[in-house]
């Protein structure tokens, strides 16, 4: 697929039409997706070919809809830019919206450049329509369909993509993809800016796929985006139960929705939480503390002395803290190791509770410092050389 | 369902397309009909055939875009009448041009297409695509063109369309195409020539001229019939007659073949006891004679001897009995085919068997004309051969000549009833 980058296209469109494509192109984002843009291939011409270029008034736009891609023609004419375009709807070819249902289009304005983008938004409603329609072909999708729809949480941002029935069994294939209502302005915004691209909006998408008719053959995928992605913890945030046979999506959605909204939590409340026990420790140990993590509260880096032995603690809080353990490392300043390295002993497991407050916590870790030490310091002698 | 677009139209729907900077469209003029085809074979009962034709003959292209519809795709009637004018009713389809676009209908064709439909009240409307594609470097176009009919079934709506005559016309014939001529001025031009040529019924006037001379012809060939008719009925009737008469004759023969029998017991009888009375055999003659008469068929070719009669040679090769010499000037001459005397055996004259009642003429005045001058040139000469042997025995026996000719002859023999009697028989 020769796919144009945003710039390419635009330099080849004709002037008049360069406007509405760029709003497209830059800003276009239809659809539950939104972190796959619209994209153009295949710009032609409707001009003769002696016509000097840029004259291209014509191309594809790729759409994401419901977990598909949408490949519509849009058909303008350079000569006469002020016209309203015209839709090849690709493969389906039995979709025919309504024109008084597409405002856009019965009161276009070329002088407005998101007049084409505001079009294809009312297109894909319709589009949606369409599909819902086709979903009366089996009752049971029929049935998902109208209980999420009742459903205020869900009904509003669905899209249904009721596909071709298969050729070979005859069977009927549907794709629900659904937004999940789960609050994500609550994470802290350092999990949030590792993504070099703009991340745009914060989704979670649940996508759920019934391979046949009486769903029995489901299955369900959870789409989030890149950046919350990294926030919940990598791909691990991904996994999500099995779709229970002879369920239906109305149980099922709102499970998902709880088990993300937890880990939400969790992670809102880790952050939290990190940040009382580094405050803790800033306060009990003062001057001790040679650095720390002052935007994610990840890492505490203290310097102690015990009868004038020095050594360094690097605390690392996990991101599920404080139902995670944090990690100590211990760290002599004299002593090295075979390989170059300070010498360093890690200790995670310790008088912990999750329970326990910041200043709790702190105080018991001063207290296990001072039991564990002598036995450090004995072994950074017997192991490490100065 | 098939349709045809004439080479011509077709072309000018191409450079109308062609020749445009941008989409266009316009509307297709012509006649729909439908064929029935009956077919009759040998193991079926007839079975018919329907057969949809879309002529297309003309078009009527749009200036512009968006000229009978707005931008939702509603068709204004009155714009639609005023491009298409008094030719609405001609109307079978709409085309439309656009170029590096996919051979599918668009959303505002099918929105428009459903609309003229119902507009134009034809619910069979086609609409042809034509989608021109270039290569990137302009090298090869190729001006692709599907008809379609929308209103049909989802799978059944691509037509094929034939231009006639476009293609390998060294194999093919030469199609003649069934378009009229809307043409106005070849219209005029016919209308202001056109009396020179056809009469007043619109037939050219050489057909006329020569139906009349077929008719003319097969008049004479009626009356002729009538002609032919009639003779043939007169010959047949004389055929019938010449049956009749030898039949007669053949009774006859035997009749008299019966007698010389008898007679011919009876003299050898005699014979024996009077054996030179010539007299009894003169007396005898005359009967002879006449059995000679009787027994000589006037044949041409073939002679036909009745079985029962006894073998009297025509020329007395062995001594036979007085009668025969006689016998043998007064037969007939053995006709033969073309002789000069005789008008060629034409009209049924010629049978070997059924020789008609003209030779018999001829043969009898012949002999008519032999028994006279018989008499009077006892020494007649001619020249013919066939006379030769008659003449030699002319000599022997002038006596019994006038025997012969005194007695009566059988009238029977000449159809004319008379019974000559030469001058001077005494």
């Amino acid at each position: 697929m020769n796919s144009l980058s945003p710039e390419v296209a635009l330099s080849r469109i004709s002037p008049e039409l360069r406007p509405l494509l760029c709003s497209v192109v830059r800003n276009g984002r239809v659809g539950l997706d939104s972190t796959n843009c619209l994209r153009i291939t295949d710009l032609k011409t409707g001009c003769t070919s002696l016509t000097p270029g840029p004259c291209c008034d014509r191309f594809k736009l790729h759409i994401p809809y419901a977990g598909e891609t949408l490949k519509w023609d849009i058909i303008f004419n350079a000569r006469d830019p002020e016209l309203p375009p015209d839709f090849i709807f690709g493969e389906d070819a039995e979709f025919l919206p309504e024109p008084s249902e597409l405002p856009h289009l019965v009161a276009w304005d070329a002088g407005d450049p998101d007049c084409l983008l505001q079009l294809v938004k009312e297109l894909l409603q319709q589009y949606h329509q369409y599909q819902c329609q086709r979903l009366r072909d089996s009752s049971r999708l029929l049935f998902e369909y109208d209980s999420l729809l009742e459903d205020p949480n869900y009904g509003r941002s669905m899209e249904i993509y009721a596909g071709r029935k298969n050729s070979w069994t005859g069977e009927f294939s549907a794709r629900f993809l659904l937004k999940l209502p789960v609050d994500f302005s609550n994470i802290p915004i350092y999990l949030l800016k590792d993504t070099a691209l703009d991340p745009g909006e914060d989704v979670a998408l649940l996508s759920v796929s019934f391979e046949d008719a009486e769903a029995t053959q489901v299955f369900p995928k959870l789409f989030l985006s890149p950046s919350i992605e990294h926030a919940l913890g990598g791909p691990s945030a991904l996994h999500i139960p099995a779709f229970p046979s002879g369920g239906c999506l109305i149980d099922y959605v709102p499970q998902v929705c709880q088990l993300l909204t937890n880990k939400v939590q969790y992670v809102i409340q880790g952050y939290h939480k990190r940040r009382e026990y580094i405050a803790a420790f800033l306060s009990h140990f003062g001057m001790g503390v040679v650095e720390y993590d002052a935007v994610g509260f990840t890492k505490l880096t203290l310097l102690l002395m015990w009868k004038d032995f020095c050594f360094l603690v690097h605390v690392d809080l996990p991101l599920y803290f404080p139902r995670d353990q944090p990690t100590l490392t211990f760290q002599s300043i004299y002593h090295f190791t075979s390989s170059g390295q300070l010498y360093s002993q890690v200790q995670k497991s310790y008088p912990y509770s999750p329970r326990w407050d910041g200043n709790e916590m702190a105080k018991r870790a001063k207290a296990y410092f001072k039991s564990f030490i002598p036995q450090f310091q004995e072994g950074a002698f017997a192991n490490g050389k100065l | 369902m098939a349709a045809s677009i004439s080479g011509y139209t077709f072309s000018s729907v191409c450079y109308h397309s062609a020749n445009s900077n941008s989409d266009h469209e316009g509307f297709l003029l012509g006649e729909v009909r439908q064929e029935e085809t009956l077919s009759i074979s040998d193991s079926q009962i007839s079975s018919s055939e329907f057969l949809h034709i879309v002529e297309v003959h003309n078009h009527e292209p749009c200036a512009q875009l968006f000229s009978f519809y707005d931008y939702a795709g509603k068709v204004n009637e009155e714009n639609l009448n005023r491009i298409l004018k008094d030719r609405r009713k001609n109307v079978i389809g709409w085309y439309r041009f656009r170029r590096n676009t996919q051979q599918q209908m668009s959303f505002r064709e099918q929105v428009i297409h459903k609309q003229l439909t119902n507009i134009l009240g034809i619910p069979d409307l086609v609409f042809l695509l034509f989608s021109f594609i270039s290569t990137a470097n302009s090298s090869t176009h190729a001006l692709e063109y599907v008809l379609f009919r929308p209103n049909r079934s989802r799978y059944n709506q691509r037509i094929s369309l034939s231009i006639p005559n476009l293609g390998n016309t060294s194999q093919q014939e030469y199609k003649v195409s069934s378009v009229p001529n809307t043409s106005k001025n070849y219209a005029s031009v016919i209308k202001e020539h056109g009396a020179e040529f056809f009469d007043k019924d619109g037939v050219i006037k050489d057909i006329r001229a020569i139906f009349q001379v077929y008719s003319a012809l097969q008049d004479k060939v009626q009356a002729v019939c009538a002609e032919v008719d009639q003779s043939e009925r007169v010959k047949e009737k004389i055929q019938e007659e010449v049956k009749k008469l030898k039949e007669e004759i053949s009774l006859r023969k035997r009749i008299t073949a019966a007698e010389e029998r008898r007679h011919q017991e009876s003299l050898n009888t005699e014979n024996h006891s009077l054996q030179d009375d010539s007299a009894l055999s003169d007396s005898s003659s005359p009967p002879s004679l006449t059995r000679v008469l009787l027994q000589s068929p006037p044949l041409e070719v073939s002679l036909d001897w009745p079985p029962n009669s006894t073998a009297l040679p025509l020329y007395p090769a062995a001594p036979a009995p007085p009668p025969a010499p006689p016998s043998a000037i007064l037969l007939p001459r053995p006709q033969a085919v073309g002789s000069p005397g005789h008008p060629s055996p034409g009209l049924g004259l010629g049978n070997g068997d059924g020789s008609s009642s003209d030779s018999l003429n001829r043969q009898a005045i012949g002999q008519e004309d032999q028994l006279e001058e018989e008499e009077e040139e006892e020494d007649e000469d001619e020249d013919s051969s066939e006379y030769e042997n008659l003449v030699s025995e002319r000599l022997q026996s002038p006596s019994l000549t006038d025997t012969a000719v005194s007695l009566g002859r059988p009238a029977a023999l000449w159809p004319d009833g008379d019974t000559h009697s030469s001058g001077g028989s005494s």
